[in-house]
């Protein structure tokens, strides 16, 4: 038994010891930061806590397109004018470790704040894991200019439609939640109503439970690949759809105290 | 199962008996051996291809922190063929996980180094070979509820098609030592290869096709070893 531990030790310690032994893709073994949104919300809620104009830059679905969203974060970093960006899922595509901190460590480049929603390819695996440790909760909100952003998983299809994917109670909470603090609400979402990720069962039920948020501006939602608006409801309620990386462009959502601009731009 | 326990033990000693009287007759005559004997010498030879004839312990290359099992080598050694055990600690998921890795090896060429084993000097300066190249190809499967072989049926036809979470195919180069253990130190092997390898998973060489920023060597792995050959 010595023996063969005398045998077994040294490959563990070196495995243990060093980045150039790969265990497996989704080992969950993440080097460098964790916990990212918690940390990027408390500084978009200090530094933008009473600001006229607010100018938010939606990106999403950088998937495996590095070169893409090392061009996008580049592009925006080339702006003087977005106070923080929001990506709207899809950091990955397998989902596997390694992928999550290639994606990271490019966001990172950000000179302004970004947080980050789950997307339904960052489950594969034990991606929904590794985005628990690396990003935080997936449903997660936090308050600007006193406009409160509330970020939703809305991928039921990853959990077979058995869990409370979206989470109503989440949302219920969140209109109550700082009521003070706040009076007007962005949605954000990675896959919208209808699509085949969405619990298309309780669509209308959603509907129902974004009115409950009091002044509602828009939606925005990832998932597509494309660049659209949308009154999915046909009742007003516009839902904006980011582009994916490869496709080159984004959306700045400008949030001034009389409404709201929303805009497309390439790189 | 009492009933069953009595019916051998009543049979036992009904089917020894014949047998020891067989043999008596069998040692009258050995120099031919029968058809049945033939038979079973040849049976013989095919089941112990089967008995592992190398230990191998191999950590990381995507299998876990560390994988061990059994090897077996044919073809005038130039393939090996290792069936791994792994363990991926728990890191920051909810637990550890266990793979099985099952590996074929492809060795090309052999360099003896130093004096063979027979000459004069120190034992530990003889016997020594070299592998100047390895080629790999391994398929791994990881156990666990989060892994799935292909897409569950919850997904639109096609949705992930491209991938399985569970199997993994790997590719792998390398290069390894050997020392021929001399005869009077021999205890479990003949001789025992230390090696390493640089290698990749599917996920990885396909995000490197998707995008070319992604870097050589980020995709790659370290992984090192040591082969006994017990048989």
């Amino acid at each position: 038994m010595k023996k063969l531990a005398a045998l077994v030790i040294p490959f563990v310690v070196l495995a243990a010891c060093s980045d150039a032994f790969d265990t497996h893709p989704y080992d969950v073994d993440i080097h460098g930061q964790t916990g990212i949104n918690a940390r990027q919300t408390a500084i978009i809620e200090s530094r933008f806590a009473s600001k006229d104009t607010l100018r938010i830059a939606f990106i999403s679905d950088t998937h495996g397109w590095y070169t893409d969203t090392k061009d996008e974060v580049d592009a925006l970093n080339k702006r003087q004018d977005i106070d923080f960006v929001i990506h709207c899922g899809d950091l990955t595509d397998t989902g596997t470790t390694k992928e999550f901190e290639w994606s990271r460590n490019i966001i990172q480049n950000l000179r302004m704040p970004c947080v980050a929603l789950i997307g339904n390819h960052d489950f594969l695996g034990t991606g929904n894991q590794t985005y628990g440790v690396m990003y935080g909760q997936m449903d997660f909100s936090f308050i600007a200019s006193r406009i409160k952003f509330v970020c939703l998983n809305t991928n039921s299809t990853e959990y077979d439609y058995m869990a409370a994917v979206p989470n109503f109670d989440f949302m219920e909470q969140e209109v109550i939640a700082d009521a003070a603090r706040f009076d007007r609400t962005v949605v954000v979402m990675h896959a919208p109503p209808y699509s085949d990720q969405f619990n298309n069962n309780v669509c209308k039920a959603f509907r129902r439970y974004l009115d409950l948020f009091p002044g509602l501006v828009c939606c925005v939602y990832g998932h597509n690949h494309s660049d659209e608006v949308k009154d999915i409801y046909g009742d007003g309620l516009l839902f904006y759809g980011i582009d994916c990386a490869e496709h080159r462009n984004y959306r700045i959502l400008t949030i001034t105290p009389d409404g709201y601009e929303m805009e497309q731009a390439g790189y | 199962m009492r009933w069953n326990r009595l019916v051998i033990s009543l049979l036992v000693p009904f089917c020894t008996s014949p047998a020891r009287a067989e043999d008596s007759i069998h040692t009258a005559h050995q120099e031919l051996p029968s058809r049945y004997e033939q038979f079973v010498e040849k049976r013989y030879r095919y089941w112990d291809a089967l008995i592992p004839r190398q230990f191998v312990v191999q950590n990381a290359g995507n299998m876990g922190i560390l994988s061990v099992g059994t090897g077996w080598n044919y073809a005038h050694n130039h393939l090996e063929t290792h069936l791994l055990f792994g363990y991926i600690p728990a890191h920051q998921s909810t637990r550890g996980k266990l793979t099985m890795t099952v590996k074929e090896n492809y060795i090309p060429w052999r360099v003896n180094i130093g004096q063979p084993q027979g000459a004069d000097g120190s034992y530990l300066l003889r016997g020594w070979s070299i592998q100047p190249l390895t080629a790999s190809l391994y398929v791994n499967t990881v156990y666990g509820h989060e892994f799935w072989k292909s897409q569950p049926r919850r997904y639109p036809n096609k949705y992930y098609e491209f991938m399985s979470t569970k199997f993994r195919l790997n590719i792998g180069l390398g290069q390894s030592v050997t020392w021929q253990i001399p005869h009077d130190w021999r205890r479990y092997a003949q001789n025992i290869t230390l090696f390493y390898e640089v290698s990749s998973c599917d996920l990885y060489i396909r995000s490197k096709f998707i995008d070319h920023g992604v870097r050589l060597k980020d995709i790659i792995g370290l992984s090192v070893g040591m082969k006994l050959q017990t048989l």
